[in-house]
């Protein structure tokens, strides 16, 4: 009896061992992980702490934290923390309003003050924000984006759920959010409340962060990579997988890695040039087609060093369709315009002996010029070389990464470079930034830079229509006449499909935001 | 022999063929566009600017070759005379230039030499001058223990007694015998310094568009799609840079050989 009794709890005991383990192969088995390639890496886990502003800094904030809309490709915006959005005070300002089920990672709501508290701490001139310029678009802060004084940030909760935000100048809803919307996000001020502003960035907080976005903070190898786990309380629903893990990657191993199966995708929209797609087609997976441009290629100029003659000599002498062609083979469209809306409505014409004339007609200190590039963009800048060549211009290549072609422009280092930029709906997306005197990256004369700014200011301030198009039309043409940069192109993208992860918008990565909560994989 | 039939070869070719060819490296043709196969036109095909390949190998060739030379000159102008006096004098000079030697050494020569041309940057001279300054101490070694050697030899003992300053000495005397292994090691040096080349124009710090040299040549082959599509592009710097560094290797070998008593004894 005794036997037959052990005998029975043996098997019961085996039998629960065998469910037990049955169900932890179950769980194995069930969580899933989309494995994330990415070519550069995030300075900070906090929104506003970043040096680099980097558009890949900028997605990984986009999981973390929440934003007011999610921005398409097509310049089009779906509803996140805001579900509706309208314009009130004759234009001067936007009422959101928020999604009630919006909640930081703790489970605490995340209301309108959160937002107001949180643009009132980052204008803060005590609080060390980067980027704060951002916030100079609000009444009641200076030209650097600090409130003039204590909270004057006009962000104001109307209720629990409404948040009013007040502009300088009149500014739609949809310009504001095509133009910004990546740089806000809302913070967990609940975790915030009794830290002085001053020490708002050095907090531990910021090494494990809580947000409210549609992926939590797991696990950081500081540079190298940063496992996130799925929100399944994301107000626009749960991501369908449970983690997300974040590798930084070489560049040219990232279309390797989905190759071979190690990276379910890359950013930014796993994104591939003309050359590459053919090899990703060969190993079987499918390469999508932007529908829209969604980069601006621009040859920068140092309008110091290369006067006025000599850069319309430049866009006389360059063969733009053939530089366009070796850079996105089929995928590009001449420009003569930053503007979206003007893709494909080139007036350009190669003309090389009218390049010599004004290149012998103009005296200059030096006929060599320096060109600064990115190693990936070599080709192009050789091409470039000999164009120029061609109509006396000697040019000569360096080649340094993106942050010091950037700084080495703004420093007069380089005379030209070449750089390519995301492209927005609005019409003045490039000009307005790249036009006023606190971002004089092309080393534009105080009296020209004056009248860009009236320009502008015409634009902004336009009746109607009709008046907004005529400004903007002045302002093309002064544009043509002076170039103070050299607009190239516009190309479209060419996207790797994940083959195992679906629900991925891959256009809408190049606007800095990605659907994570769509994505699902088996 | 082989060896260096193949080297005055290569240099032949590098040296003479390019001004006969009917493209120069550095000009694109339009009329084939980019990345053209091989063809009557375009022996080796057209690169991503559409430059002829065959005629940037050729130019290619003589910046890797004379980067190749210069630097392993330079390791042997500034290795060899430093590692005479340390051998010679001994004391303090063989302290401190056999210990500086030593810190060169302990690092990653590559390592070192990227950091360097990244500092300097990446022109065809800075490369020379880096790549030869990091190559002085195994020349250095080499110098020192045969001037060791030499400097017990009765002729040194024989010209000191006579009367000879140590200048004297050093130069008419110990130079002559213990520069002899250099001879070899320099055949070396110019294989190692060609792979250096290659090794940075590889990671994109070496010579610099428009300039060829093999190295940027291969460079192309991080493409995924030249790597597996178009080997005509890197295939052939490939082979040109093997068979440079087997021939300079044969060319090193056989002057140690020659140099080599006990070779010479075998032979006998």
């Amino acid at each position: 009896m005794r036997k037959k009794c052990f005998l029975t709890l043996a098997l019961a005991a085996l039998m629960a061992l065998s469910l037990a383990a049955c169900g932890g192969e179950e769980a194995k088995r069930q969580e899933t992980t989309v494995r994330y390639g990415i070519a550069g890496a995030w300075d900070s886990l906090m929104p506003y702490n970043s040096v680099s502003a980097s558009n890949y800094a900028r997605l990984i904030y986009d999981k973390l934290y929440d934003r007011l809309v999610f921005v398409h490709e097509d310049g089009s915006l779906s509803p996140r923390a805001a579900e509706s959005w309208e314009s009130v005070d004759g234009g001067m300002a936007a009422v959101f309003h928020l999604n009630q089920n919006a909640v930081f990672h703790d489970g605490v709501p995340a209301t309108a003050q959160c937002w107001v508290d949180t643009f009132r701490l980052m204008t803060n001139p005590e609080c060390p924000t980067l980027g704060r310029s951002q916030f100079s678009v609000f009444a009641g802060t200076d030209e650097n984006g600090a409130a003039l004084s204590d909270g004057s940030v006009a962000a104001e909760a109307l209720d629990e759920w409404t948040l009013k935000l007040t502009f300088k100048s009149i500014t739609t809803p949809e310009e504001f959010l095509l133009a910004r919307n990546r740089e806000f996000y809302v913070l967990p001020m609940h975790l915030l409340e009794d830290v002085a502003p001053a020490d708002v960035m050095a907090m531990p907080l910021w090494e494990a962060p809580v947000g409210s976005g549609p992926l939590m903070f797991e696990e950081e190898l500081v540079g190298s990579r940063l496992t996130l786990t799925a929100n399944t309380d994301y107000q626009l629903g749960a991501p369908g997988f449970d983690k997300l893990v974040i590798t930084v990657m070489d560049k040219s191993s990232l279309l390797t890695s989905l190759i071979s199966g190690d990276l379910d995708y890359y950013a930014i929209g796993a994104s591939v040039s003309d050359e590459n797609a053919e090899a990703a087609r060969q190993a079987g997976l499918t390469v999508l087609e932007g529908e829209v441009p969604t980069s601006f290629f621009e040859l920068m100029l140092n309008n110091e060093t290369v006067p006025a003659p000599i850069r319309q000599a430049i866009d006389l002498a360059l063969d733009k369709e053939l530089l366009c062609e070796q850079n996105t083979g089929e995928l590009g469209v001449v420009t003569d315009t930053s503007m979206l809306s003007g893709a494909g409505h080139s007036t350009w014409r190669r003309d090389v002996g009218a390049a010599k004339e004004l290149v012998a007609s103009t005296p200059m200190d030096t006929r060599e010029l320096m060109l600064a590039t990115t190693s990936n963009r070599a080709g192009l800048a050789a091409l470039m070389q000999q164009n120029l060549a061609e109509a006396g211009i000697t040019v000569t290549i360096e080649t340094v990464d993106s942050a010091t072609l950037f700084s080495g422009m703004t420093d007069g280092a380089y005379d030209l470079a070449i750089a390519s930029h995301t492209p927005s709906a609005l019409p003045l997306w490039f000009t307005e930034s790249r036009l006023k005197p606190g971002n004089n990256i092309f080393h534009i004369g105080e009296e020209a830079l004056q009248r860009y700014a009236v320009e502008l200011s015409a634009i902004h301030n336009a009746a109607d229509d009709e008046a907004r198009g005529a400004a903007i039309k002045a302002l093309e043409e002064h544009l043509a006449e002076e170039k103070p940069f050299l607009p190239l192109w516009f190309a479209r993208s060419l996207h790797v499909q994940s083959p195992t992860v679906e629900g991925i918008d891959y256009g809408s990565a190049s606007c800095s935001n990605e659907n994570v909560w769509a994505w699902s994989k088996a | 022999m082989a060896g260096l039939c193949i080297l005055l070869l290569e240099l032949a070719v590098v040296l003479i063929v390019p001004p006969m060819l009917r493209w120069p490296p550095n000009v694109t043709d339009a009329s084939v566009g980019f990345w053209a196969a091989p063809s009557a036109v375009h022996w080796l095909g057209t690169d991503d600017v559409g430059r002829d390949i065959f005629a940037r190998l050729l130019a290619g060739g003589r910046v890797s070759l004379m980067v190749g030379g210069a630097s392993a000159a330079i390791s042997v102008l500034l290795g060899a005379p430093l590692g005479v006096v340390a051998g010679y004098y001994r004391g303090g000079w063989e302290f401190a230039i056999m210990r500086l030697a030593d810190v060169f050494q302990c690092f990653p020569s590559i390592v070192v030499i990227l950091c360097l041309v990244s500092l300097v940057g990446p022109s065809v001279v800075n490369i020379i001058l880096v790549i030869g300054i990091m190559g002085w101490p195994v020349i250095a070694r080499l110098t020192y223990s045969a001037a060791l050697t030499v400097r017990q030899k009765p002729y040194v003992e024989a010209a000191r007694l006579g009367g000879a300053s140590q200048a004297v000495v050093l130069r008419e005397e110990v130079l002559p015998g213990a520069v002899a292994p250099v001879w070899a090691a320099l055949a070396f040096r110019v294989g190692r310094a060609i792979l250096s080349e290659s090794s940075l124009s590889f990671l994109g710090v070496g010579i610099r568009t428009p300039q060829a040299s093999w190295g940027n040549l291969i460079q192309y082959a991080s493409q995924i799609t030249v790597l597996t599509g178009r080997p005509w592009v890197w295939i052939p710097p490939g082979i040109c840079i093997l068979m440079t560094i087997l021939a300079v290797n044969a060319v090193g070998e056989g002057l140690r050989r020659a140099m080599d008593p006990r070779e010479e004894g075998r032979h006998a």
